[in-house]
């Protein structure tokens, strides 16, 4: 029995079939409820844990049929939706996949109620209101026709209304007047009452990335080692891509859905720079994913099916090998940089992508080489600009000492080491961009204002004294600074001298 | 009849035998570094190096001379050259920056960074792209001294380099020298740059002091060179005579080192 705070007040959320015989209802307030049943067991209800455990059992019903969706628009943590089109001949037809989906539940202790129907309102409407059954699809009417008006997934007033008018069953509203009856009932009535009788299309979200094309494998006997796991993957890869090369197809996505014994669902993905089909490397990916995995890894008591999916699909040739062929090596290196973004992660393997600005952190993203984008042309950097070889990605306060304070470095204090500075060109000036406003102009000093509470710096940046655009404040001199020993830096002081409250000295990079 | 059969199973056998006698344990198409006509290394396929720097400030010096290296062994055949180095490490080392690359000359689209968390899956993936026989050239940027990179590890490197034709290059810090097993070791520190004919205060060319630590260069015996950074590629700076090439000073120890004595029995005993 599980309860809730519903208005200030506690009151039952859920009870089950022996609280129900003892006159127990939802809604009920619990101290009435104690009242009524001095023994009674009552929990808190955890609506958010619920719905994540019942999202979970529903993603593991995938491996009856691929297309699964949670409908939550009737009950609390909503009804199961499987569209079972051309998977039921798998359990031997119908009625048995029926028989095994709910007595596989029902040795695990749950409660259900199942239909299999022609449309989802008719299914819907025969799990909650009759036995579980099977509804062949030219007796949708005769089975609906006695049902309550209430398994029309109904609100209660529209129930209320109509049973009140005496139309307590479905079969008494098809002959009535359709205008009457939306005027006094709302569209959604003829809506669900269409939908029941498949006059009316009805969609269904399914909860997982629906999967184009897929293999997969059940076994007698759980697996748990995670070897068996990646030996089964590549032999479906080899599987799918005899298929997928049938059709003259490649995926640039593989899924591989491992469903435990104790419903849960394990999901891996790869992803794969250029569409592609080749058992071996989609084996070999998984494989590499698996390390990242870990300590994650937990088999429960074993997995009795494993399915690979592969989305992304698009149109793949057939290819004649070394006759017309550039052997430019990108196909190897394409596979290369897939095979270490998944063990590493995709976000590791990176490429320089510029950007068409003129601050230098900004100039170049770093972007995953797996999912590379076109190139900017205007954003190519000027060669003649000379530009450190490696850049420091937040540049460092320094301490610097100069003849004059507009003038070229003299020395500086940089992780507590002096350098004296025996050549130095510069400045070269860079400005702020003047068409940014707020943090985005600062840069800098945009660090101070995360660490301190986060509302002053709100405030600051609707009030109008926050950093506009002011000529010099944050404009940057950049200098080339080489010590004694031959060590080139790159070098910047913040504010122009006459402008700027405050003249700050970062180091940003080395020169080679 | 059976002894004849017998007979000839054994002289298979035997030939067999002596068939996996003959070839080396560990056989590798080692290549041999070559000098061209000024008497530096020509870009070498199928190498590891390790580009030593005494500190970690000198980073810059070390990635341009590997990066200088590198640019030589693209190709159309192999377009990549992949730079290793741990995520942590990038703000104390600096990352290579694209428009700098452009500066050095070097296509900044065939660099891609490989960025791991850790020294196990750094080596995993510069073993990973040495194989791959697109790539020119691994740049593994290992600031600290990691346990991991070992002799076994850096003998795996080089026989994967050997036999694929990628090059390795290990750009390490510090003073400390493990076994490995690179062909060349270099020593690398920046060097004052060049004049600048028109402005005597401004930084010119870049300039390595370089020298070879271990290995060798065929039709060279010379191992210190002062080399200066210019479009066609590596130029050397005769110091002349007039200024003899002074050794490099001695850097500093990373970690205490027993000074050796003359009679080494008084330590172990």
């Amino acid at each position: 029995m599980l309860y809730e705070h519903i208005k200030g007040g506690l009151r039952l959320a859920a009870i089950d079939g022996q609280a129900a015989s003892l006159k127990l209802s939802v809604g009920q307030n619990l101290a009435d409820a104690r009242a009524m049943v001095p023994g009674l067991t009552v929990r808190e209800i955890d609506r958010p844990w619920l719905a994540a455990i019942f999202a979970d059992f529903a993603d593991w019903h995938s491996n009856a049929s691929p297309l699964v969706a949670v409908m939550d628009d009737m009950t609390a943590f909503g009804d199961l939706v499987l569209d079972i089109t051309g998977v039921a001949h798998l359990f031997g037809g119908e009625a048995p996949m029926l028989r095994t989906l709910l007595t596989r539940l029902r040795a695990l202790g749950y409660t259900v109620a199942g239909a299999i129907a022609s449309t989802i309102g008719a299914a819907w409407a025969v799990s909650h209101f009759a036995r579980s059954q099977v509804v062949p699809p030219d007796q949708t009417a005769a089975v609906l026709d006695p049902l309550s008006v209430a398994a029309l997934r109904l609100n209660p007033q529209q129930a209320a209304g109509l049973t009140q008018m005496g139309l307590k069953q479905i079969g008494q509203l098809p002959g009535r007047d359709r205008k009457a009856l939306q005027a006094r009932f709302g569209v959604s009535l003829l809506q669900r009452l269409d939908q029941a009788y498949g006059r009316a299309e009805e969609r269904l979200t399914p909860r997982l990335p629906l999967a184009e094309r897929h293999a997969e494998r059940r076994f007698v006997e759980p697996i748990g080692l995670m070897d068996d796991v990646l030996m089964c993957a590549h032999d479906l890869a080899i599987q799918l891509g005899l298929r997928l090369e049938g059709e003259g197809l490649g995926a640039q996505a593989f899924h591989l859905f491992l469903y435990r014994v104790d419903h849960q669902v394990m999901t891996m993905s790869v992803n794969s720079g250029r569409p592609t089909r080749d058992p071996a490397h989609i084996a070999r990916l998984f494989a590499n994913r698996s390390e990242r995995l870990q300590g994650d890894y937990d088999a429960g008591f074993g997995i009795d099916m494993i399915r690979l999916a592969a989305s992304s699909v698009t149109q793949l040739d057939a290819l004649q090998l070394g006759a017309f062929v550039a052997q430019d090596g990108a196909e190897d290196l394409d596979r290369l940089y897939d095979r270490v973004s998944s063990r590493l992660g995709p976000l590791a393997v990176v490429r320089s992508k510029f950007v068409n600005t003129h601050i230098p952190e900004r100039a170049v993203k770093l972007e995953p080489v797996i999912a590379r984008t076109a190139d900017d042309p205007h954003a190519a950097p000027d060669p003649t600009r000379l530009r450190p070889l490696r850049l420091l990605p937040a540049p460092e306060p320094i301490t610097v000492f100069a003849q004059v304070p507009d003038g070229p470095p003299n020395s500086m204090v940089w992780r507590r080491v002096s350098y004296k500075f025996v050549k130095a060109s510069g400045p070269e000036r860079l400005a702020t961009e003047w068409w940014r406003a707020g943090r985005q102009l600062q840069l800098l000093g945009s660090d101070n204002h995360q660490k301190g509470d986060d509302v002053t710096a709100a405030q600051e940046a609707l009030s109008e004294q926050s950093p506009a655009y002011r000529e010099g404040q944050y404009s940057r001199d950049y200098y080339i600074a080489e010590d004694s020993s031959g060590r080139r830096f790159w070098l910047f002081r913040q504010g122009l001298f006459g402008y700027a409250s405050q003249l700050d000295w970062y180091m940003q990079g080395f020169f080679p | 009849m059976t002894s004849l059969a017998r007979m000839d199973r054994l002289a298979a056998l035997r030939a067999t035998i002596a068939d996996i006698e003959r070839r080396p344990a560990l056989a590798e198409a080692a290549a041999t570094p070559q000098s061209g006509a000024d008497g530096f290394i020509l870009p070498t396929p199928g190498l590891v190096q390790e580009v030593f720097t005494d500190e970690r400030r000198h980073a810059g010096a070390t990635l341009g001379f590997a990066l200088a290296q590198a640019r030589g062994l693209l190709s159309a055949e192999r377009p990549a050259v992949v730079y290793l180095q741990l995520q942590a490490e990038a703000q104390e080392m600096g990352l290579p920056y694209g428009p700098g690359l452009v500066s050095l000359g070097f296509d900044p689209a065939a660099l891609v960074l490989i960025r791991p968390a850790n020294i196990v899956e750094l080596l995993w993936a510069a073993e990973e792209a040495i194989a791959c026989r697109a790539v020119a050239a691994v740049l593994a940027d290992v600031a600290g001294q990691p346990k991991a990179l070992n002799f076994t590890a850096s003998r795996r490197l080089s026989l994967r380099a050997a036999s694929s034709g990628a090059s390795a290059f290990f750009l390490r810090y510090g003073a400390w020298r493990e076994a490995s097993a690179a062909q060349l070791r270099w020593h690398i520190a920046p060097a004052l740059s060049g004049p600048l004919s028109f402005d005597a205060r401004a930084s010119g060319e870049t300039r390595w002091q370089a020298r070879l630590e271990k290995g060798a260069i065929t039709n060279t015996h010379n191992q210190e060179w002062l080399l200066e950074w210019t479009e066609n590629g590596f130029e050397i700076i005769d110091t002349g005579s007039a200024s003899p090439a002074q050794p490099l000073a001695q850097p500093a120890l990373s970690r205490p080192v027993p000074a050796d004595l003359a009679d080494r029995h008084p330590q172990t005993a």
